[in-house]
């Protein structure tokens, strides 16, 4: 019968020659990037630190956006999303990584922020602020907040590899128990640190709502990562029966959904400092409207939001592949957009200047990742074999 | 007299022609019972079918050949139809009818219109949505000759009926009901109209 042939069964284990090769070309990437890198510190090492910490907002965003999914999907309890959740938790498990990569940022707090300046201390408000917007608070918070994360994306992907051996519905309830406070302890430490991070840059300024701009970036970024790897796998023979048209058509809502959702939160960051129109608010959009800057707002007005809010929106652009494909690859390069115009006009008032470190960094940071996701897949199943709505999500069928 | 009046007011079902039937029906165990013999009776070359479940099933809408359902262009054409009005109401409201200089700002600007286009979209867009849900269902509907199944109260409960339709090319009540009946139906029964 046409309806039940589902369950043909997919290969959960990847390839080991496959793996290889995959991790050998993430191997060399991330040591010529690195290196080339290197190279760049040495040469204009302010230029270093900005491409760098765009790249590791976007990276580190991206696998919060992981952290909040995998969290949602056991408070919904929801069953559509077990076929891709493993994926969803080998993102989360590069969360940790942030540990190491964001000794960079640490380093580069001089080149970076304004605060640190001895001036700073003479400024009438940034005075105020020298209690909080510290050195050692900085690395403290920063190390605080990611550590979190850490224990939360490590505790849930641990209890997701041990229901693989029984299946046993106690680990489905104990991921439900970490997961409540953790949603909490995500978005306020998410906050905490989108506004050390990045807000900080321009650090007279502030908005409440930056941290939750950074988290629906953050989100919509994994999103497009988790639609474009399913893509791949797929395109390699990989989960065929396991992540059909229905579970693509899911995720493609949530694509959707998450392009209305950050536009929602960056208009009405927007709006609010439009209508109170208070120098000290308006002075963060004067300073990224400046010079060739003014051109950058179209990209995200219409890239990020317009032309694939509307392309989205029917239905049956989200069950074709190949333009689901192409927006999971533009949500992507959209979200680095929306991170090198908050952070880059910083260095750069007068105007976009590209520089070739940005991508550099971007891939540098990125392989580093890569290769964290990456390792998740080795010899492990590509899909949560023991979690109790497994078939349940093998049937899925959208009304 | 009486009579005559309730003519006039011609309410569904009213004066209806008693020697008209309205469909054969099937009564199945499951769902899966219910979706076999709509494929069957799709194969066999009937088309003008319904399904009653007491919840709704997978799959029930494509076995039947339902087409989509035209709601979202619906909903989509009530969106914009409530941005263009918010547009008019913020402009009008603002900049033609009772002009009044708010902090220097513009009589009108998109940036605070903004959230009146967004609510007013979603407002209208609901409204189209539930409005047209009811329309396309043709609710409320105060007569339907499904009721006349003398076993039609088993749709809200642990029945899965399907009903071949007299409006059907091919229907013949004696072939329907031996066919339903085949299919493994419990309990097959003519329907007046």
């Amino acid at each position: 019968m046409a309806h039940h042939e589902h369950h043909a069964s997919d290969n959960y284990f990847l390839s080991p020659e496959i793996w290889t090769k995959v991790r050998n070309t993430l191997v060399f990437l991330a040591l010529a990037s690195w290196v080339a890198l290197g190279f760049g510190f040495a040469q204009n090492r302010q230029q270093f630190h900005f491409s760098y910490l765009v790249g590791f907002a976007y990276f580190a965003s991206l696998s919060l956006g992981a952290l909040f999914y995998v969290m949602v999907q056991h408070l919904t309890g929801s069953a559509w999303s077990v076929t891709v959740r493993r994926l969803m938790e080998n993102i989360m498990r590069t969360v940790p990584v942030a540990l190491l990569l964001v000794i960079p940022v640490f380093l580069g707090t001089h080149q970076l922020y304004e605060w640190t300046h001895g001036a700073a201390a003479q400024h009438p408000l940034l005075a105020k602020k020298i209690g909080y917007l510290n050195e050692q608070w900085f690395v403290i918070r920063g190390l605080i907040a990611i550590g979190l994360w850490s224990l939360l994306a490590l505790r849930l992907y641990s209890l997701s590899r041990q229901q693989d051996g029984n299946g046993s519905l106690v680990y489905t309830k104990a991921a439900e128990k970490w997961s409540a406070p953790g949603m909490l302890v995500l978005f306020l430490s998410a906050s905490m640190a989108a506004f050390d991070w990045i807000m900080s840059l321009d650090p007279s300024w502030w908005s409440t709502m930056f941290g939750v701009y950074f988290l629906a970036g953050g989100a919509l970024s994994f999103m497009a990562a988790l639609i474009a790897i399913c893509l791949a796998l797929r395109s390699a023979g990989y989960l065929t029966n396991s992540i059909r048209e229905e579970h693509y058509h899911d995720l493609g809502k949530w694509l959707f959904a998450l392009t209305v959702f950050w536009a929602y939160i960056a208009f009405s960051q927007y709006m609010l400092i439009w209508y109170g129109n208070l120098p000290e608010e308006t002075v963060w959009f004067q300073r990224r409207l400046a010079g060739s800057w003014s051109a950058w707002r179209f990209v995200l007005i219409f890239g990020h939001f317009f032309v694939p809010f509307f392309t989205l929106m029917p239905r049956s652009s989200k069950r074709n592949l190949k333009l689901l494909g192409f927006f999971a690859g533009w949500m992507l390069l959209m979200h680095y957009c929306d991170l090198y115009w908050q952070v880059m006009p910083v260095l750069h008032g007068h105007g976009f200047t590209p520089n070739w470190m940005d991508p550099v960094a971007w891939v540098a940071v990125g392989s580093a990742y890569a290769l964290v996701f990456w390792s998740g897949l080795k010899q492990k199943p590509l899909v949560p074999v023991g979690d109790p709505r497994l078939d349940q999500c093998l049937a899925f069928h959208n009304a | 007299m009486a009579t005559s009046l309730l003519a006039k007011l011609a309410l569904p079902g009213y004066g209806k022609d008693l020697s008209k039937h309205y469909a054969v029906i099937g009564n199945f165990d499951t769902p899966e019972d219910l979706l076999r013999a709509i494929r069957t009776a799709r194969a066999a070359g009937y088309s003008k079918m319904e399904a009653y479940s007491p919840f709704p099933i997978h799959g029930v809408d494509e076995a039947l050949g339902e087409p989509r359902s035209p709601l979202g262009r619906v909903v989509l054409v009530c969106g914009l139809l409530g941005l263009a009005a918010a547009v008019l109401l913020q402009w009008w409201t603002g900049a033609v009818d009772y002009k009044l200089s708010i902090a220097g700002k513009p009589l009108f600007a998109i940036e605070p219109s903004v959230p009146i286009m967004f609510e007013l979209s979603v407002l209208f867009g609901a409204f189209g949505a539930v409005l047209g849900m009811f329309a396309l269902n043709k609710l409320p509907t105060y007569y339907h000759s499904f009721f006349n199944y003398s076993r039609s109260a088993g749709a809200s409960n642990d029945r899965f009926l399907l009903a071949v339709e007299a409006t059907d090319a091919r229907f013949d009540a004696g072939e329907v009901t031996t066919f339903l009946e085949s299919c493994g139906s419990r309990h097959t029964e003519l329907v007046e109209a």
